[in-house]
């Protein structure tokens, strides 16, 4: 399989990159690790005109602020952010949801940017369509759902494992363009049109991410379900956060964020309230399991049928708050 | 459009290269058709199987998903650099004795991948191999004798050094 | 019995370095000045009729050499079987009428990907969509519509039987009425594929003068050019098939493939080397898979748990040609006949075409499925009638000597001790139906074990019937192999120079073998139809035998000694008690080349399975016989179930089979690995998805084969039926199929035993599995 015809640049500073966006205009497209775009550019998905790599651009080694904030160069590959000390030790759950991102390989090339701005799937449109299916879908410029032939919308599923994450933990991005620099909750950079799931203007760059460390009096855990241990992308994935009080028994806050089940991450916010300024038990984490499951409807995706994923996003709620309470005064995962 | 070739150089198994590529040629398509470096091996392209890799500055990565134009002033290892007939690498041997080669096909991806790991972490848990090796896709052997292999490999390399 | 050196032995595969080292050639790897790229146009649709084919804008493209489609052909039809009930049924290119989607309607040939690709986007084919059925069940009704005719043999008022299989024997309706307890079940089994990493590529270089040169990613190159000279129109001897290594195949790469006629076509065309290499997602949607059956199986019983009568009804989902289709459900009452008894028997097998892609044979060939239905049904029955499942298994399991229905005779059968020895290696009869009854420790999560039974031949009988071997000596003492089998991976070239170094006494490393080339080695079967170990292996053993008798009658007259006192070793001959006397073979040859008038001594060997019979026994009435030797195994499956999610993990696999013997351990073992690897994947988590004719996980990443992270345990228990001895036929067994058959009702059973949930039907996803324990609703809807 070979990539199509592209021009080629390869600047050596962000700002280089966002003028060279504003000149290729929409033809052009960034490319960091290029893990998610070049196997779409094969199977035709996609036909920039030209290519932005990010490779040249140098990545700034994770600080932590005076204030406890953590802040992330979007250019980081996977592989370091889960390998960095100082991440592990303020931000485990971050830690752990990008071990689970893709193969050790991928893990090497992708970045936590370009996992946070990957396309949605669905089985439909993640495929060359040569022969097999030609009818453009919404994803792919036309006007149909494949799997749902009267739905009014595109039923793809944006699948990163490390975007609930960021989203428990509260983290915001930085976005770089023509206008300047803004920073906003990740929350908003989805559209929550699967279409489109990004928000991101043709001019922007998400190029860095920031989180308030979590305290020793927290806990958290990520949970991805798939078939098997590695490679394929998640089912369900769910990320939380338990913060507790001083006498570690009452939580002050919760976090259950859920991905791969919808055109964003989304929170299980009565979930979390109900779990907030209460002693923490096991019958009060399955209610909030429960809950999770019944605020949040899951689109069916990649074979697996609505009950089954409504009843997989419950279950691994559960274990994803219980692991989270099993580990509160866990500083880090080492 | 401007598709006009650029000359690159590379450094591929401490050897030099200058050649002419299009910006969109994949560095496996370079290796391949342009080398015949051929031991690196195309199972997908889509980076789903594993069988291209190739280690870039001693870190495993999938040269179908990398262009060959992002591969200057790095040092490339493909199979051809691992060992030879006459003088394998360990987990070479390792995998010729425990049993851990069949068809061969996945098997230049599992002797770069386990090298880039043991370079690393010359004594990594088993939940370490499976996590550097899950990118494999071998439909051979089933693994078992391939996990054999390395921890044969571990153990040479500790008694080497011991 | 003299010690073995060579035989028996796990010496390292001789193709290992080459492929360690990357520098094993793959015909991918493949490249010849001026050579054209390839490229195939398919159908978007799963039925319609072809208007109109316009090729123009496509010829104007620079760099396009060359357009086939079907008008280029000599408009020869090809398919796997090819018989005067079953005539070849499928065009190479698409005449009229496309019957699934990925059919081929026409090939390019251009001076690169880019060039070719672009003509294809240029062809305008114009199509008449026809009304389409995907599901076996409704394809077979009146009114349905027609893919082919229904066999004209067939009587039934069915639509779409494309071949129907037939046996019986006792009465099977007397057996149900002396039975005490009757069941009926219906099972399904799933799309899956085979996973060879390599995809299917080919390089077609024609000279003009006649000779047409193939590398192709295969199972045996004499197959592939009996099938190419004949839709071509060549003599046999001017199509050349070479080895190339093989990048694994399973089944999927016996039959000859459209694409590797439309490279031979397009080099001829063009007088140039064509490549032709189809993509993963080609691979996936447009190639063959397994064969997906519907079972239904009524089985009678005696209290004491005798089987008394069985009769079984198998639909084949068969795609829009026949394929491999007839063949399955002609081997669907093999697989049944042999490991238990059965006094009255009634078998059916239908093969239907429907609007899916074509299928074709894939490791086990019907076996798993066939083995699932059967196990899984017995288990059902033990447990009614209140026996254990090994007592119900040893009470009708095959004997030695015991003379199958077809007259098969099954020889040393090790069956039972496969059964016993799995049994007790795993405890399994202390530990079967504890999973259900005991909470485990981690609540959510049970234990179950189960036991699968099965049978496979070792070889039978199939164009072209024979597997020839040639050995000959070099002038260093050293020999040459000449086979014309083909190591896809399971090592048939290291066994071949293991016996030749047996007979021999020549040191494994001082073996040379040519393998795979249609036009220097001797003709062979190929590496299907699991004969390489006992035929090819036969044949090699006749050859070296032939070389062993000339080197010992010449050293004999050389020594003034009798042949019966001569002992050989390490490429030497002495009289037994004087090895300070010896003669090196290299002097031999020399006193050969001088005394035998110039005789440089070469031996030839061939066999065949079933050396008497003339033909393959019927597809349609099972007649004849089929196998003059059956492997037999037992597999023992201990599963962990979550039961909060449905998720199967397959922790332990006991294969305990009946292998004859083990010409090397090393590789047996890797047989019986991947074969454990392979079924775990086809129970628990690969599937085709498939929607309306279409393909919807065309990729590595949503069809889900086992990663490192699944591997299961698996254990091996040789179960030794059969020697090996120096100059003397032997009847070893298959090990490359019959151990990917009973694991899948194993892990079944095992599934049963941990959860109470019976499956019906593979895979035993989650889903299936949440849903028998009531904690979801049914919802069958893929997306």
């Amino acid at each position: 399989m070979h990539l199509p015809r592209f021009e080629y640049f390869q600047p050596s500073t962000v700002e280089d990159a966002i003028h060279l966006l504003e000149i290729q205009k929409s033809g052009a497209r960034l490319a960091a690790g290029g893990t998610d775009l070049y196997p779409r550019m094969k199977y035709g998905l996609t036909r920039p005109e030209s290519i932005i790599s990010l490779r040249d651009i140098p990545v700034t080694p994770p600080t932590l602020s005076q204030d406890g904030i953590l802040n992330l160069d979007a250019f980081m590959p996977i592989k370091e952010v889960v390998n960095s000390r100082v991440i592990l030790d303020n931000a485990p759950l971050l830690s752990e949801a990008a071990g689970r991102v893709a193969s050790e390989e991928i893990r090497y090339m992708a970045t936590l940017g370009g996992n946070l701005c990957q396309e949605s799937r669905c089985l439909y449109y993640n495929q060359g369509h040569n022969f097999q299916f030609i009818e453009p879908c919404f994803k792919r410029g036309g006007d149909l759902c494949y799997f749902v032939p009267k739905g009014k919308k595109c039923l793809a599923v944006y699948m990163s494992d490390t975007a609930p994450a960021l989203m428990c933990l509260n983290a915001k991005v930085n976005i770089l363009g023509s206008g300047g620099e803004k920073q906003i909750p990740i929350e908003d950079i989805y559209s929550g049109d699967a279409k489109h799931p990004l928000e991101l203007g043709p001019t922007e760059i998400l190029s860095q991410i920031n989180i308030a460390k979590l305290t020793g009096s927290a806990g958290w855990a990520y949970k991805k379900f798939s078939l098997r241990g590695g490679v394929e992308f998640a089912g369900v994935g769910v990320a939380t956060v338990l913060q507790m009080g001083d006498g570690k028994k009452v939580c002050e806050q919760a976090g259950i964020t859920v991905g791969a089940i919808a055109a964003s991450p989304l929170r299980a916010s009565n979930a979390e309230s109900l779990l907030k300024g209460k002693e923490i038990t096991d019958s009060l984490l399955k209610e909030a399991a429960k809950a999770a499951a019944e605020e949040i409807k899951v689109v069916p995706h990649h074979g697996y049928s609505t009950p089954y994923l409504q009843e997989i996003l419950r279950v691994q709620t559960h274990r994803a708050l219980g692991t989270a309470y099993e580990r509160v005064g866990v500083v880090s995962q080492k | 459009m401007d598709h006009r070739k650029r000359v690159i150089e590379l450094s591929i198994n401490d050897e030099p290269y200058v050649l002419a590529v299009e910006p969109q040629q994949t560095l496996l398509e370079v290796l391949r058709d342009s080398l015949s470096l051929t031991g690196t091996k195309e199972g997908c392209g889509t980076g789903e199987c594993g069988s291209c890799t190739v280690l870039l500055d001693g870190k495993p990565v999938l040269s179908c998903l990398m262009l060959a134009v992002e591969c200057v002033n790095l040092d490339i290892t493909t199979i051809e650099g691992v060992g030879s007939i006459e003088r394998m690498a360990p987990i070479q041997e390792a995998l010729l004795e425990k049993g851990g080669v069949q068809c061969g096909f996945c098997t230049p991806g599992m002797v770069l991948a386990t090298t880039a790991m043991l370079n690393r972490n010359p004594k990594p848990s088993e939940g370490e191999i499976k996590r550097s090796l899950e990118g494999h896709l071998c439909r051979c052997t089933g693994y078992n004798k391939v996990i054999e292999a390395v921890e044969a490999t571990i153990e040479k390399i500790s008694d080497t050094h011991e | 019995m003299a010690e073995l050196d060579f035989v028996g032995k796990s010496i390292l595969r001789k193709d290992g370095p080459d492929k360690v080292t990357g520098r094993a050639s793959y015909t991918g790897d493949i490249k010849l000045p001026r050579m054209l790229v390839g490229r195939i146009l398919r159908s978007p649709h799963p039925h319609a009729k072809i208007l109109n084919i316009d090729i123009s804008q496509a010829l104007k493209l620079k760099g396009v050499k060359a357009v086939i489609t079907s008008e280029d052909t000599l408009g020869i039809k090809a398919g796997f079987v090819e018989t005067p009930r079953y005539p070849a049924d499928q065009y190479p290119l698409a005449k009229d009428r496309v019957r699934y989607v990925g059919e081929e309607i026409l090939a390019v040939a251009a001076t690169d990907a880019y060039v070719a690709e672009e003509a294809l986007s240029l062809i305008r084919v114009d199509y008449d969509p026809l009304p389409a059925v995907f599901d076996p069940d409704e394809a077979m009704k009146e009114g349905a519509p027609e893919i082919h005719p229904t066999h004209p043999k067939v009587k039934e008022p069915l639509s779409n039987i494309a071949g129907k299989t037939q046996s019986e024997w006792g009465d099977v309706e007397l057996g149900f009425s002396e039975s005490d307890y009757v069941r009926e079940d219906r099972f399904e089994s799933h799309l899956r594929t085979h996973g060879y990493l390599e995809t299917q590529i080919t390089v077609a270089s024609y000279e003009p003068g006649n000779k047409l040169n193939l590398w192709t990613s295969s199972m045996g190159p004499f197959l592939k050019r009996a099938k190419l000279a004949r839709l071509l129109d060549l003599p046999v001897s001017s199509v050349r098939v070479r080895k190339a290594y093989v990048g694994g195949a399973f089944g999927g790469k016996v039959d000859l493939y459209s694409h590797e006629f439309c490279a031979a076509l397009l080099s001829m065309k063009t007088g140039r080397p064509v490549k032709i290499e189809a993509s993963r997602e080609e691979v996936f949607t447009a190639y063959r898979h397994g064969q997906p059956l519907i079972m239904e199986v009524k089985t009678g019983v005696k209290k004491d748990g005798t089987l008394l009568a069985q009769q079984i009804r198998v639909i084949n989902n068969c795609g829009g040609y026949r394929g491999s289709g007839v063949v399955v459900i002609f081997l669907g009452w093999g697989y049944t006949m042999v490991p238990y008894r059965m006094a009255n028997f009634k078998y059916e097998g239908y093969a239907v075409y429907t609007n899916n892609p074509v299928r074709g044979p894939q490791r086990g060939h019907g076996a798993p499925q066939m083995r699932f239905a059967v196990e899984s049904q017995l288990d059902i029955i033990a447990e009614e009638l209140g026996i254990d499942p090994i007592e119900i298994r040893l009470k009708n399991a095959r004997e030695s000597g015991e003379q199958l229905p077809n007259g098969d005779n099954v020889h040393n059968c090790g069956l039972k001790e496969c059964i016993q020895s799995a049994a007790e290696h795993t405890q399994l009869k202390e530990k079967y139906g504890t999973g259900r009854t005991t909470a485990s420790p981690n609540g959510h999560i049970r234990n179950g074990i189960g036991i699968g039974v099965s049978s496979y031949m070792s070889g039978s009988l199939i164009y072209p019937n024979s597997s020839s071997v040639s050995v000959k000596m070099n002038d260093d003492g050293t020999a040459t192999l000449l086979t014309g089998a083909l190591d896809v991976g399971q090592g048939a070239e290291t066994i071949l120079c293991q016996i030749i170094a047996e007979e021999l006494k020549i040191p494994f490393e001082e073996i040379q073998v040519i393998a795979a080339d249609t036009e220097t080695t001797p003709v062979d079967i190929g590496s299907w139809i699991s004969g390489n170990a006992y035929v090819t292996g036969n044949a090699a053993r006749m050859a070296g035998t032939e070389v062993r008798k000339k080197l010992l009658d010449l050293a004999a007259e050389e020594m003034e000694a009798n042949v019966k006192d001569l002992v050989m070793e390490n490429k030497s001959v002495w009289v037994a008690g004087s090895p300070d006397k010896k003669i090196s073979y290299r002097k031999l040859i020399g006193a050969s080349i001088q005394k035998r008038r110039g005789d440089p001594i070469i031996g030839e060997g061939h066999w065949r399975t079933m050396r008497d019979e003339p033909f393959h026994p019927s597809l349609a009435s099972t007649k004849g016989r089929w196998s003059e030797n059956y492997a037999f195994d037992a597999q023992v499956a201990e599963v962990e179930v979550d039961t909060e999610t449905g998720q199967v993990r397959l922790l332990r696999a006991v294969t305990a089979h009946d292998c004859g013997f083990p010409i090397n351990p090393l590789l047996v073992e890797g047989q019986v690995d991947g074969q454990v690897s392979m079924a775990l994947g086809h129970a628990l988590m690969e599937e085709i998805l498939m929607k309306d004719g279409h393909t919807l996980n065309p990729n590595w990443l949503e069809y889900r084969m086992p990663t490192i992270h699944e591997t299961a345990k698996s254990e091996h228990i040789n179960v030794i039926t059969e020697s090996y001895e120096v100059g003397r036929p032997y009847r070893t067994k298959e090990v490359g199929e019959g151990l990917v058959s009973a694991l899948l009702g194993a892990i079944a059973n095992a599934i049963y035993d941990a959860t109470g949930v019976r499956l019906y039907s593979t895979p035993f996803s989650p889903e299936k599995i949440l849903y028998g324990l009531g904690k979801i609703g049914r919802n069958q809807k893929v997306s």
